[in-house]
């Protein structure tokens, strides 16, 4: 079955934006599994996210290893322009991406200005997460109340280097991380992400 | 239902378009995102913004409410509540309670929203400052500075004039202590409601062109001195004439049989719901 490009999207944004108003709330996309025929070597979560937010008006860049072969369907799907790092409104990272690559990009990826802090890049990032108890990242921000938990596959050093980015506030990067059980959860700028039993 | 015109009204670029500026404007409390803020079949000025809002958030299972200043009933938000009705089919409702997405024209509810609720405020002028300066470059300028002298000059010299702050509506706020914002003109009443809020709120102006955005548990701080703390409207000592409600906030109205001044629920559909309550309990224990 095909996604159904006014009420499939419609609900996926609502999760997102729902996601994005509380960080580190975990939502499901589960409801559109099978969804999604297209071959595009990501996961159904990221194809629905990027399927919901990008068309003809934004530019995005993809860290992947195959990253011309991706890039072009995208493109082909959504009509948004394939970029270089540093012009980039959305940024994907697919699974497999290096730490490294996603530490450097970060670096280089638009952070907006202090006139216009919106004009910054929206990262998708594949990752494995939940909300264990356990869980290493300790979240507080606005949308949160008190505090919460995140456990996520990415590596503390990239989470250091997401810290830079959203150093100068309100200048940063906003993340949203997708993962294979058709989940989505999302990091903004304001949110404080700190590592626990990490000094 | 069966709809003539696309689903919500807009086409889907639109949507898209509006839908990325609401996640900017959410990522940045209180920070005025730019959109192209579409031509619509009301007038700017008339709730454009936050209707071009609601239009692309709105889904087939959401239940719809609209007020104006507090009511269910009046032309802006009964033509609101038709546009968006033809063209989604979604249900509209007067309670509260029973609405996930709830449009208003300078007012929050009196019944608590929650989390699973969406507010949607149309905004006039979502720029506090435009009163000091007129250019908009400026203005960007000065939110980018975080000079905010000029939103406390304004309050300054009220209470220079008056002996108080005398904003009658769209008191400026603090959101998450970073920028300065234009609550809409809610009364000073409503300004505690948006601090840690269980609801998003996102506002739209739609002549201005621009969206922004309270995220939920943020902290909003109404603009006040130390010596000079700020206040809501106090309604001591008086009730609606109709249910006889005291903790809410009360429209002041001249009775044109006797003249003499009376106050009136500003909620209609809170109103509505204490009368009825009032109405069962008596049914309940007078037996005819």
């Amino acid at each position: 079955m095909a996604i159904d490009h006014v009420h499939d999207l419609q609900f996926v944004y609502k999760k997102i934006l729902n996601s994005m108003s509380r960080p580190g709330q975990i939502a499901s996309l589960q409801a559109l599994e099978g969804r999604s025929d297209y071959n595009l070597q990501m996961l159904d979560a990221t194809l629905l996210t990027i399927m919901s937010l990008l068309d003809r008006e934004v530019t995005f860049h993809v860290l992947t290893e195959n990253e011309e072969n991706v890039a072009e369907k995208i493109s082909e799907y959504t009509l948004a322009l394939h970029t270089t790092i540093d012009q980039a409104d959305f940024v994907i990272a697919l699974n497999g991406t290096p730490e490294t690559a996603i530490i450097q990009a970060m670096a280089q990826c638009k952070k907006g200005s202090l006139i216009d802090p919106h004009a910054s890049s929206t990262w998708i990032i594949e990752s494995a997460f939940s909300d264990e108890q356990e869980s290493e990242l300790l979240l507080t921000g606005p949308g949160i109340k008190d505090q919460t938990k995140l456990r996520t596959a990415l590596t503390p050093a990239v989470w250091q280097a997401r810290n830079a980015c959203v150093a100068e506030y309100p200048l940063g990067i906003d993340l949203m991380l997708t993962d294979e059980e058709l989940q989505v959860v999302c990091i903004p700028r304001t949110t404080k992400v700190d590592m626990m039993g990490v000094e | 239902m069966k709809t003539k015109s696309h689903f919500a009204f807009f086409d889907e670029g639109s949507k898209k378009e509006i839908r990325r500026a609401i996640l900017k404007a959410v990522a940045i409390p209180g920070y005025q995102v730019p959109f192209a803020s579409r031509e619509m079949p009301i007038a700017r000025g008339w709730g454009t913004g936050g209707l071009q809002i609601t239009l692309s958030i709105i889904g087939k299972n959401d239940v719809l409410k609209v007020i104006d200043q507090g009511a269910d009933e009046s032309v802006n938000a009964v033509s609101i509540k038709k546009l968006v009705q033809s063209t989604t089919g979604v249900e509209l409702v007067e309670r509260t309670q029973e609405a996930s997405i709830i449009q208003s024209r300078h007012r929050i509810p009196e019944v608590p929203l929650t989390p699973e609720q969406i507010l949607v405020l149309q905004v006039p002028e979502p720029e506090p400052l435009r009163r000091v300066e007129k250019s908009a470059y400026k203005t960007k300028i000065l939110h980018s500075e975080n000079d905010y002298s000029g939103a406390w000059l304004m309050l300054f010299e009220q209470i220079m004039k008056y002996g108080r702050t005398a904003t009658g509506a769209d008191h400026p706020v603090y959101v998450n202590n970073r920028y300065v914002m234009a609550p809409s003109p809610i009364p000073r009443y409503d300004n505690p409601k948006l601090h840690q809020s269980e609801a998003i709120i996102l506002l739209g102006a739609g002549r201005e062109k621009k969206i922004y955005a309270v995220p939920p548990y943020t902290d909003v701080e109404s603009l006040a001195f130390d010596d000079y703390p700020f206040s809501v409207e106090s309604f001591t000592g008086k009730s609606c004439h109709l249910c006889g409600a005291e903790d809410v906030f009360l429209d002041e109205l001249v009775d044109p049989a006797t003249n003499e001044t009376i106050y009136q629920c500003n909620d209609t559909s809170y109103c509505i719901e204490q009368l009825n309550k009032s109405e069962e309990v008596e049914v309940e224990t007078s037996h005819a």
